[in-house]
């Protein structure tokens, strides 16, 4: 399974995890975002666009390869606290 | 009830809800002889199960993945946490005591005797509790720098903040599950004490009402009402003098029934759903003000691009304030995260997006909180909470000053371009209701405590109006904006009323002061 495809199974989590009319609206302008006329669409709705943005942004930043090429390490995060709570007996 | 099993227990005090409220009073009932059950409808999250991907913790730790919305002008994006810890799993861990001026008008406008002086020595157990020190500046991180840079070239008040956290090495991600359990949320360091002094923890239990007995004996058979109506309105109460606690009754996950007996019960479920459980239950209506009165504390947040790498993910996500406008009900605090919650929140499209995000080591931000004067309801349609709120006139001019103040902070620090969240071509100025894009985390006021039962839900005790042994204890009962993070007001209210129900005495315990 490619990153690329993780990413979306995590995203498409976070989207079923939210409540229903949140989860409609956001399955809507994800699809909208896929499609060259849905994005001349949202062009003229700039609070929509926005939205469209936000969700896009989620999944395609979230990504580790695209997150580690801007400075964050999201991995390297995580392995330093789990070593710290080991060494220190921390929860 | 469709032969589902029924586990019964018994108890001296049932606590609903593990949150900032709940796990404080269980802990210090527990440690003061008391026999507790703590009930808890989400679950216990292992630190090794965090992963510092947003998109992933928002799903696990939130309720409803933190897109949880308020209907209104404009809609606010109202993040809660669930689990044990509550919303102190989520949260940035910024404590600050009740402010003074806001005690002085809880006593002028609700009676309440909540002095400063009164309440030190349970702030003073709380921050021991929990190691509350202030954040030093090189932990702060690059993000609080460009911040302190721009107040102190205006001359404007500013500081660290104090933080539940002991041990932080700067993660960044507050919000998302802290992987190093430095931050020292209720579900590491509370319920562990209620634990060991002997509290029943039941976790993923959803508490359907708290089951009273009338003076003339047996269970009451009410129903509430379903439909559409302020939580007051679903179930207005039928001889409320004569009535008393007698436990809760909650439905398992597994789908197996739990029924805690106990004299006193502490409802602690957090300001969104303790006014529909009190409601369920038919406590509180008496006074017309359950499920009213909420504020939240609105907020939005502005980025810059400076000149020079911040890495705002590297140290304290919320570390540094400016508060040289809190008298005029606004107050900056920096945020920051990783570039998936920098991306979500960065208030731009298109190519412009991608471009300032491919800066994003150049990237600051900072929020602007407003303590609001709007005031919104909770209502209970099919069961869930809907919450409406609108921003008030005078709050949006607190946001007009915010943006513009906050722009200017970023210029005097160097900013090479500002970001406000706002339509392309609206100043902070002429800023509308309508152009805001909010966020707000501290949910206040719900089950308000007011002295006189024809004004608010709890007395000053937290003892609800109308009904023998049942208390509240989280952000619901804050009867107003407080301008400032609530959680250190939420536990010391908790402590106090853990104490009195237990007879103790807070200067008997010997805490000593932490220094900051």
């Amino acid at each position: 399974m490619s990153r690329g495809s993780e990413n979306g199974d995590t995203l498409e989590r976070f989207i079923a995890s939210a409540p229903q009319p949140q989860r409609m609206g956001m399955r809507v302008l994800a699809a909208l975002r896929r499609r060259p006329r849905g994005r001349s669409m949202l062009e003229h709705a700039p609070a929509l666009n926005q939205l469209a943005q936000m969700i896009a942004s989620l999944g395609h930043y979230d990504d580790p390869g695209v997150a580690e090429a801007l400075g964050w390490d999201g991995a390297a995060v995580v392995a330093r606290g789990k070593a710290l709570r080991r060494a220190e007996g921390r929860p | 009830m469709s032969g589902a099993r029924t586990e019964r227990v018994e108890a001296d005090v049932c606590v609903v809800g593990a949150g900032a409220g709940g796990a404080v009073a269980a802990a210090e009932l527990a440690e003061g002889g008391s026999n507790v059950v703590l009930v808890e409808e989400g679950h216990w999250h292992d630190p090794d199960s965090f992963t510092a991907s947003p998109t992933e913790m928002l799903a696990r730790l939130y309720r409803e993945a933190g897109q949880t919305m308020t209907v209104g002008a404009p809609p606010i994006l109202l993040p809660l946490g669930r689990g044990l810890g509550g919303t102190t799993l989520v949260n940035s861990g910024t404590c600050f005591r009740t402010p003074p001026r806001v005690l002085e008008r809880w006593e002028r406008e609700f009676g309440l005797e909540l002095d400063e002086q009164g309440l030190r020595a349970f702030f003073e157990r709380v921050e021991q509790a929990l190691s509350v020190s202030e954040v030093t500046p090189q932990l702060a991180g690059g993000n609080a720098a460009v911040a302190r840079r721009g107040a102190e070239a205006l001359g404007w008040s500013h500081g660290y903040l104090s933080r539940n956290a002991r041990g932080c090495v700067g993660s960044g991600v507050c919000a998302f599950g802290c992987p190093t359990s430095a931050k020292q949320h209720t579900g590491i360091t509370y319920v562990p004490r209620a634990e060991r002094a002997g509290a029943r923890i039941v976790t993923g239990a959803w508490v359907e009402r708290v089951l009273l007995r009338s003076g003339a004996g047996g269970s009451k058979g009410r129903t509430a009402r379903t439909g559409r109506g302020t939580a007051s309105s679903t179930s207005p109460p039928r001889r409320a003098a004569l009535e008393r606690a007698i436990g809760v009754s909650a439905r398992m996950a597994s789908g197996a029934r739990l029924e805690v007996r106990a004299p006193t019960v502490i409802v602690a479920a957090g300001t969104i759903h303790t006014p529909l459980l009190l409601a369920r239950s038919g406590i509180g209506a008496g006074s017309g003000q359950l499920g009213r009165n909420l504020s939240l504390h609105p907020a939005t947040a502005v980025f810059a691009r400076m000149a020079d790498t911040v890495d705002m993910a590297k140290g304290v996500p919320q570390s540094f304030y400016v508060d040289e406008f809190a008298r005029e009900g606004v107050i900056f605090e920096t945020v920051a995260g990783p570039p998936a919650y920098a991306a979500m929140s960065l208030p731009l499209t298109g190519a412009r997006h991608a471009e300032a995000m491919a800066d994003y080591r150049r990237l600051a931000q900072c929020g602007v909180m407003v303590s609001d004067s709007s005031r919104g309801s909770i209502y209970s349609v099919g069961g869930r909470a809907l919450i409406r709120y609108d921003l008030a006139d005078a709050d949006v001019e607190r946001f007009r000053i915010g943006l513009a103040r906050v722009g200017e902070l970023f210029e005097a620090a160097g900013a090479r371009e500002v970001y406000l969240p706002l339509p392309e071509g609206v100043s902070p100025g002429k800023t509308r209701r309508r152009d805001l894009k909010l966020m707000a985390f501290h949910p206040l006021g719900s089950a308000r405590a007011d002295a006189r039962p024809s004004k608010g839900v709890v007395d000053g005790d937290l003892r609800a109006h109308g009904t023998r042994g049942v208390y509240v204890a989280d952000g619901s009962v804050v009867p107003s904006s407080l301008g400032v993070n609530p959680q250190m007001t939420i536990m010391a209210l908790a402590t106090r009323l853990a104490f009195a129900l237990a007879g103790r005495d807070i200067s008997a315990t010997g805490h000593v002061r932490v220094a900051a």
